[in-house]
């Protein structure tokens, strides 16, 4: 990253539509790039969506149960939980992070959600929100106090939390379910208008989200981090605690996903998860988020996770494909975005 | 506080990681064996109980599981498998199906495969039902967890099968009917083999199967059970999972002959932990069979190959040929016959007297 561009417009890392503070020698030659940058920047945050209503409809051409209610329905509530995983590893990666943990953290939170929903839905959303809490507060304690790898710490607690989750279930033997008809069970199960309320949460939870990285100083800090750490210090923002603070909403946001997840399924099932980060990156990245940090948004994260749950969907939806494709366009579509974000990366450090 | 170059080569690191493993998790080995899936005339499953005079009379009728008459042959059914088709029992079960789909000619048959993913299992289900499933026969990758695609069934009134692992949910109602093995039995009968082999005494390692699995349960339960009532002189020296896997069946076994070196037999959950268990005895200069007596469940052709050529000594079938069964049952459902709750097929065993000529009819 460019951290001159950092220091100039903190927050909005190499987002160009906002020259306010750039300085005179940054000025020159932008304008015969001008147009070329803001198209790449345009194909950076909104390229996923153009992908996703191509697909979307194509597919309902093609495919006639494809653009059905029902088939909205299924998607978009299978896709919400991850959508709300990949929400806190945006603002994680947005930092130059990464947050392994979030899959082993997401089965966590549903057992002990199962767990706690005997005594009533506010047990079953306190315990896992502050157990997985805790896991995303040491996991930033550890990166931005002790100096120590995001790779490292949240591998540790990736194996740390899923062992936690195996005693606590007697090797997986035991399941915990939520009683039928409670309060919680129905934050999970129950729907408007077809569409359940896992969809609102995480709408709004986006929502939330957006507005905090946009328009917060929290938001602008957290691109100025990743955009150069050193040069953010400099500067005097609070950089260990925006560290802190993303692995934290990492790990409540994961924790609150498993929760609900468990209220879904009625019960805190002990083999989901597993792989959960690795596809909650991929949505992150082919949202236009760039892996090294400085520059994302949440809305195109919101893209990549129905994109790829789209690809999911249509590989059941063409038959005869063995469904191991699906790992294989998905994977597809990774690297097309790296490659994209790599040419488009080189196109503005140009300026 | 990182550097940013140390972070970008951590970054490319995490992405080379996240790329592979979605590349790759669809290409995971796949078994090779020959003619996988075996004979089909051969090894037909035998329902157990009920039996077939029992089973008419009671049960889950039409009326009463409430959903609409259906000719199968014009109908669409939707099956979904749990597992990766990267072991004998997974290939063998989705052929069946999908031979027996051909045989009685169903209009249209949906495949879906869960990979292991709970989440994805519960999007199958509802994506075939999207597409105009009319039957369902699910493979339930876990007793617990499929109650919104089981929910979302019973609100198109469409009848779900389950078949090879039982879901926790009320018979004719959630579902139609299970149909499936006895674990527990099947643990019993490898203890009694055991017991056969070894002479009611020795020092036994278990290779457990995945954790939390009811597979593993089960026929863990069944062996230890049994063992515990029947041959008080044998011991069970070690527990140790192999997770279902040859690799991991092989590491664990390896580890087992260093550290507790007086084993002399193996009870291995599957039979891809026990050729695994084989090949470590081997290297390790033990003959499996005679050394180190090795029992298993399930049936493959390589295992019962190896129990022809005296590596192993017994192994318990687990049958995975619920292509025709699990037709005859929707067929008997929309003659308007009862479905028991529970059918549970006959599972055979192999020794090394009829392991030659039950080759044919392995999987």
């Amino acid at each position: 990253m460019n951290p001159t561009s950092s220091l100039t417009a903190p927050g909005t890392g190499t987002t160009p539509s906002a020259p306010t503070g750039s300085g005179p020698a940054a000025d020159r030659g932008r304008a015969d790039v001008s147009g070329r940058e803001r198209l790449a920047a345009l194909v950076q945050r909104q390229g996923v969506l153009a992908v996703l209503l191509l697909v979307v409809v194509i597919a309902s051409f093609v495919y006639p149960t494809f653009a059905t209610l029902d088939n909205a329905r299924g998607v978009t509530v299978q896709a919400s939980f991850l959508a709300v995983v990949a929400l806190g590893m945006t603002l994680v990666i947005i930092t130059g992070g990464i947050d392994l943990s979030v899959g082993s953290v997401f089965a966590l939170g549903g057992v002990l959600a199962a767990w706690a929903s005997q005594w009533g839905i506010l047990p079953a959303l306190l315990v896992p929100l502050v157990a997985c809490g805790t896991i995303g507060l040491i996991n930033g304690l550890l990166i931005a106090r002790a100096g120590m790898a995001p790779f490292i710490v949240t591998l540790a607690s990736l194996l740390g939390a899923r062992g936690l989750l195996l005693a606590l279930t007697d090797e997986g033997a035991t399941t915990y379910l939520v009683p039928k008809g409670s309060a919680f069970a129905e934050l999970g199960q129950g729907s408007i208008g077809g569409f359940g309320y896992p969809i609102l949460v995480a709408l709004v939870l986006f929502a939330v989200g957006g507005v905090v990285l946009q328009r917060t100083s929290f938001g602008q800090t957290l691109f100025a981090v990743g955009g150069s750490s050193d040069a953010a210090t400099l500067m005097g923002l609070p950089v260990a605690r925006a560290k802190v603070t993303v692995y934290l909403l990492s790990g409540l946001l994961a924790g609150l996903a498993g929760a609900v997840n468990a209220a879904r399924l009625s019960s805190g099932v002990t083999i989901i998860g597993a792989g959960m980060e690795l596809d909650a990156i991929a949505a992150v990245v082919i949202g236009g988020t760039l892996l090294v940090g400085g520059a994302g948004s949440v809305s195109g994260t919101l893209w990549g996770v129905l994109l790829l749950a789209v690809i999911q969907n249509l590989i059941n939806q063409i038959g005869t494909l063995n469904s191991s494709y699906q790992s294989v366009v998905s994977g597809g579509f990774l690297i097309l975005v790296v490659v994209a974000q790599r040419y488009l990366s080189r196109s503005r450090s140009t300026v | 506080m990182t550097l940013p170059k140390r972070s970008r080569a951590l970054s490319v690191a995490c992405l080379v990681v996240a790329t592979a493993a979605l590349a790759l998790s669809g290409c995971a080995k796949s078994e090779t064996s020959d003619q996988a899936g075996g004979d089909s005339s051969q090894g037909a499953q035998v329902v157990q109980t009920p039996t077939a005079s029992a089973a008419t009379g009671s049960g889950c009728s039409l009326t009463a599981y409430g959903a609409p008459k259906l000719d199968l042959k014009n109908a669409v059914v939707g099956f979904s498998q749990s597992e990766k088709e990267a072991n004998p029992f997974r290939i063998a079960e989705t052929q069946s199906i999908k031979d027996e789909a051909a045989k009685i000619g169903v209009k249209k048959l949906l495949t879906t495969n869960a990979q292991s993913q709970l989440s994805k299992q519960i999007s199958d289900i509802q994506d075939m039902l999207a597409q105009g499933a009319q039957f369902l026969i699910v493979a339930p990758l876990n007793s617990d967890g499929l109650e919104p695609a089981l929910q979302a069934a019973a609100a198109k009134k469409v009848p779900v099968l389950t078949i090879d692992r039982k879901v926790n949910a009320t018979a004719c109602k959630d579902y139609l009917a299970f149909l499936g093995s006895d674990f527990v039995e099947q643990g019993k009968r490898a203890a009694d083999a055991m017991i056969k082999a070894t002479g009611g005494t020795g020092k036994v390692a278990i290779l457990l199967g995945s954790s939390g699995n009811s597979v593993t349960t089960d026929r863990t339960k069944g062996f230890v059970d049994q063992v515990a009532a029947q041959a008080p002189g044998i011991e069970i020296v070690a527990q140790q999972t192999g997770e279902f896997a040859r690799d991991k069946g092989q590491q664990v076994m390896e580890q087992l002959i260093q550290s507790k070196p007086d084993i002399t037999a193996v009870y291995a959950e599957n039979d891809e932990m026990a050729l695994g268990a084989v090949t470590a005895l081997k290297a390790a200069g033990k003959a499996p069979g005679k050394d180190v007596k090795v029992v298993s469940i399930d049936g493959t052709r390589n295992a019962v190959q190896a129990l022809a050529n005296g590596e192993l000594n017994a192994v318990i079938e687990s049958n995975p040929r619920f292509g025709p069964l699990a037709f005859a049952t929707a067929q008997k459902f929309y003659a308007g016959e009862g479905i028991p709750e529970d059918v549970i097929i006959a599972d055979r065993a192999y020794d090394a007297s009829n392991a030659k000529a039950s080759l044919g009819g392995a999987y």
